[in-house]
């Protein structure tokens, strides 16, 4: 699957973006994803995460670079047919109509013409929501929620998965819940997890994180490489240390307050 | 090719003028859609010739036993075919023109009653009499009420003009404007309908303006069922100032000059003793 | 499971069809018609059904439609100010004699308000690209606003009878329909349901949001667009046909989400002939409540589908709240 392919699969390269009446927010990006990674994109709020995921997903043009998916040009792939290699994940899920988790799994199907790989049953399956098949999503919690649109995202064989703060407004059960559920479809499937997070805790259970502020780049690497003293400072504008613990877990050590 | 010429025109005369006696066949099945032509039908004695009504029809008092088939602007089409009607008479002034146009797609024979005004009355009465073959009657009718038009224009020559206001509701207060049958009566009269200058026929008039017209002589029209007595102290006391008010000048008078009808005449004289 | 249902479903509106051409107010039997029985189902049973059946179709489709698009369950064809467009239209159309097409000049004019206003609405609704679902509510509901005004202003400084004419046709009059203008009009509508048909995979994707429809691989503005365009061409056609019937937008799709399930491949199509079967419905019980009399069906479907509607919003599972 795509962990045997050691390039980049989604490059941004250079990438310049700022929305209309604002002033510049993304400016020269370059970075790089490859396949089977697990990375996490921790900033704080208005940092620019999901503006850098949009434009990694092409629902925003840069303004200048250039998104290369599979060393293409994104803005060259047909709508279907980048669908079937890129999914985006909005951080709010708006459903409010009456579907069923098999109908809203099912629309996975959509970019293709011919049946896809993996049947809706066996989707619904990997992510625990088979016996409520056919429960309207309105009935169901917001942690179930997301995973029958991580279900969706399964038939529809996307290679990356690009995700706007899933965790938000998650108990930490469902939390660990969630990130287990996409460390399991990395291990099988190979597919590639960029996560945007603003919970410094979160990210340091990720291999790779990326710490962004005011839309560039403070540092790629190992939580425990890139999250220094001085670099939460400068992306959170707080005083916080990070010492390691048992199991090669940081906690922070000082009280809070 | 004179001969041709003559022969043709022979023919297409005689053609015309066939199409012309057209109700040759008497009709005996005729539905009325509008409560002013049912009247006159009454009138002419074909009463007993009428099959169907609109359920507006309440004059004369056998109307109201016929059988109904709708209302004035919404008369059912399935109720007048199924009567199966020989003739059906309709009013520009009330009935959809749609109505006229599906009747004789479908082979309904129909007259249409164009006339609006006072003196188109006695016409549209020989018409419509022609057309269900009482031409006798309708002309004496017809001459009736031509004559009773002349006699009140001949005794009116020498009265002074008066200002005069008709009142058909008074809350909301509806004046009889420009267009009706009232307004030709009160011009037949002599007299000056202050409400003339409104744009449509039953305006809702604005009570100050007509304080200002200062009418002198105030009719108040019946109303369905009501006391038009007791419902219109409201407006009369608003009107208190006007010179009719004052002098009481102000008369309850019929309904008979709401329809271009056989009552016209009687409504006229009505007014006419009022003024006196 | 669901094929008995929709079997029951299509078969139910079958009965209501046949019904509303044999019954009120008075039974005809096909199999024993006298000359004027055949008459009356011909010419005038026949061609009033229909428009009922078009135009019930029209509106319980563009109905569905627009709920998707604009992800708003209230959302319903008129309260975009079509309906008011038209009727100004219509009463402008009747009040000004405008005859260049004959007799049909009141619905042709009606047609080219009720397009001119989904214009309008798209134009407001337009900005960097796209049309947004509630910049498109919020255009539609102050157009209706303002052309109601002006239709009001209009019907205050007109004659009676071109008042009375107006006020008639807004009320839905569907007494006089004929054939005329049955076939421009069913164009339109099969055009526009047609491109509803296929474009179904898209509404759904909408339903989810703009992101998901992105993600699942849609030309997101694109397709709303085409939707928008598909719903006010029906829309337009149907208040051509018979005036301004309201309720059944708003309602039909509320219905069959219950029975069938919200997946716009089912929704739309079953809208529509729910839509065309209440419309018929209706038209039967208007005229034969109280025969002569006709009661306007657009009053008949505000009086069933209002309270009706009132009754839906107390089940928690139609709107998700």
């Amino acid at each position: 699957m795509f962990s045997a392919y050691s390039g980049p699969i989604l490059e941004l390269d250079r990438v310049s973006f700022r929305y209309p009446g604002a002033g510049r927010i993304i400016d020269d990006l370059t970075f790089a994803i490859g396949g089977g990674e697990f990375i996490g994109l921790l900033g704080a709020n208005g940092s620019g995460k999901s503006t850098i995921l949009k434009l990694a997903a092409g629902m925003v043009r840069p303004d200048r670079g250039i998104v290369k998916l599979w060393d293409r040009p994104l803005a060259a792939y047909r709508n279907k047919d980048r669908a079937k290699l890129l999914c985006y994940f909005p951080q709010h899920l708006d459903v409010s109509v009456p579907f069923t988790v098999r109908e809203i799994v099912g629309m996975g199907m959509y970019p293709y013409d011919i049946p896809p790989a993996m049947a809706v049953d066996e989707a619904m399956d990997t992510v625990g929501l088979l016996d409520k098949a056919d429960v309207y999503v309105t009935n169901l919690s917001g942690g179930e929620r997301r995973r029958v649109f991580i279900a969706m995202t399964l038939i529809q064989g996307a290679g990356i998965l690009l995700l706007d703060e899933p965790l938000a407004n998650l108990d930490i059960r469902y939390q660990i819940e969630f990130l287990r559920l996409l460390r399991r479809l990395q291990e099988q499937k190979g597919i590639s997890v960029v996560m945007a997070l603003h919970d410094i805790n979160v990210a340091l259970q990720f291999e790779k994180v990326m710490v962004i502020k005011n839309g560039a780049v403070l540092g790629i690497g190992a939580p425990e490489a890139v999250l220094t003293g001085p670099m939460i400072r400068d992306a959170f504008d707080v005083s916080i240390e990070l010492r390691k613990a048992e199991h090669g877990m940081y906690i922070t050590h000082e009280k809070w307050f | 090719m004179k001969k041709l010429f003559i022969i043709l025109s022979l023919v297409v005369g005689m053609s015309y003028s066939v199409s012309a006696a057209e109700p040759a066949l008497l009709p005996t099945r005729i539905i009325s859609l509008s409560p002013a032509t049912t009247e006159i039908l009454f009138a002419l004695g074909a009463g007993d010739r009428i099959i169907g009504v609109t359920s507006f029809c309440d004059h004369p008092e056998e109307a109201k036993k016929k059988q109904k088939i709708g209302g004035l602007s919404n008369p059912s089409l399935e109720a007048i075919v199924a009567l199966k009607p020989d003739l059906v008479v309709m009013t520009t002034d009330g009935n959809p023109q749609e109505v006229d146009e599906r009747l004789r797609t479908m082979g309904l024979r129909t007259y249409v009653w164009t006339a609006r005004k006072l003196a188109e009355l006695p016409d549209g009465i020989r018409g419509l009499a022609t057309a269900i073959g009482a031409s006798a009657q309708g002309e004496r009718m017809a001459g009736e009420i031509e004559k009773s038009i002349n006699r009140t224009r001949y005794k009116v020559q020498s009265t002074k003009k008066m200002n005069v206001l008709y009142i058909v509701w008074p809350e909301p207060l509806l004046v009889a404007g420009p267009g009706t049958a009232i307004d030709d009566a009160i011009r037949l009269l002599g007299h000056v309908n202050v409400s003339a200058k409104a744009k449509t026929s039953y305006p809702r008039y604005s009570i100050e303006e007509l304080i200002r017209e200062a009418p002198e002589v105030v009719f108040i029209g019946k109303g369905s069922g009501m006391d038009m007595q007791a419902v219109s102290q409201g407006i009369l006391k608003k009107l208190a100032t006007v010179p009719a008010v004052r002098n009481n000048k102000v008369c309850y008078v019929s309904d008979s000059l709401y329809r271009l009808g056989p009552r016209v005449v009687q409504g006229i004289e009505e007014l006419a003793a009022c003024i006196k | 499971m669901h094929k008995v249902r929709i079997t029951l479903f299509l078969l139910m509106a079958a009965a209501i069809l046949v019904l509303a051409l044999i019954a009120g107010p008075r039974m005809i039997n096909p199999l024993a018609m006298s000359a004027t029985e055949r008459e009356i189902l011909l010419s005038i049973r026949l061609p009033r059904v229909a428009v009922a059946l078009l135009m019930g179709m029209a509106l319980g489709a563009s109905g569905a439609i627009l709920q998707g698009v604009l992800r708003n369950p209230l959302a319903d064809p008129y309260i975009l100010g079509i309906s008011s467009g038209a009727s100004l239209a219509a009463a402008l159309g009747l009040l000004s004699g405008f005859y260049v097409f004959g007799r049909s000049s009141v619905p042709v004019s009606a047609f080219i308000g009720a397009s001119l206003v989904s214009v309008l609405v798209g134009a407001f609704g337009w900005k960097r690209g796209g049309l947004w679902p509630e910049r498109l509510l919020l255009a539609g509901i102050g157009l209706n606003f303002l052309f109601s005004a002006v239709l009001m202003l209009l019907m205050s400084l007109s004659s009676d009878e071109g008042l009375r004419r107006a006020v008639l046709w807004m009320f839905g009059d569907l007494s006089m329909a004929d054939w005329t203008l049955i076939p421009s009009a069913s164009i339109f509508i099969v055009i526009g349901l047609g491109i509803a048909l296929f474009r179904s995979k898209a509404l759904n994707a909408l339903i989810l949001g703009d992101e998901f429809a992105y993600s699942l691989g849609f030309a997101v503005q694109r397709e709303r667009l085409i939707l928008f365009a598909a719903m006010a061409l029906m829309t337009s056609a149907s208040v051509s046909l018979g005036g301004t019937i309201g309720f059944i937008g708003l309602l039909m799709p509320h219905i069959v989400r219950l029975l069938l399930g919200a997946d716009s491949r089912l929704l739309v199509p079953a809208s529509a002939i729910a839509g065309g079967a209440f419309l018929c419905f209706a038209d039967l019980v208007g005229r034969s409540l109280m025969p002569p009399l006709e009661l306007p069906s657009g009053t008949v479907t505000a009086v069933i589908g209002a309270p009706y509607f009132l009754y839906l919003l107390r089940k928690k599972d139609v709107l998700g709240v």
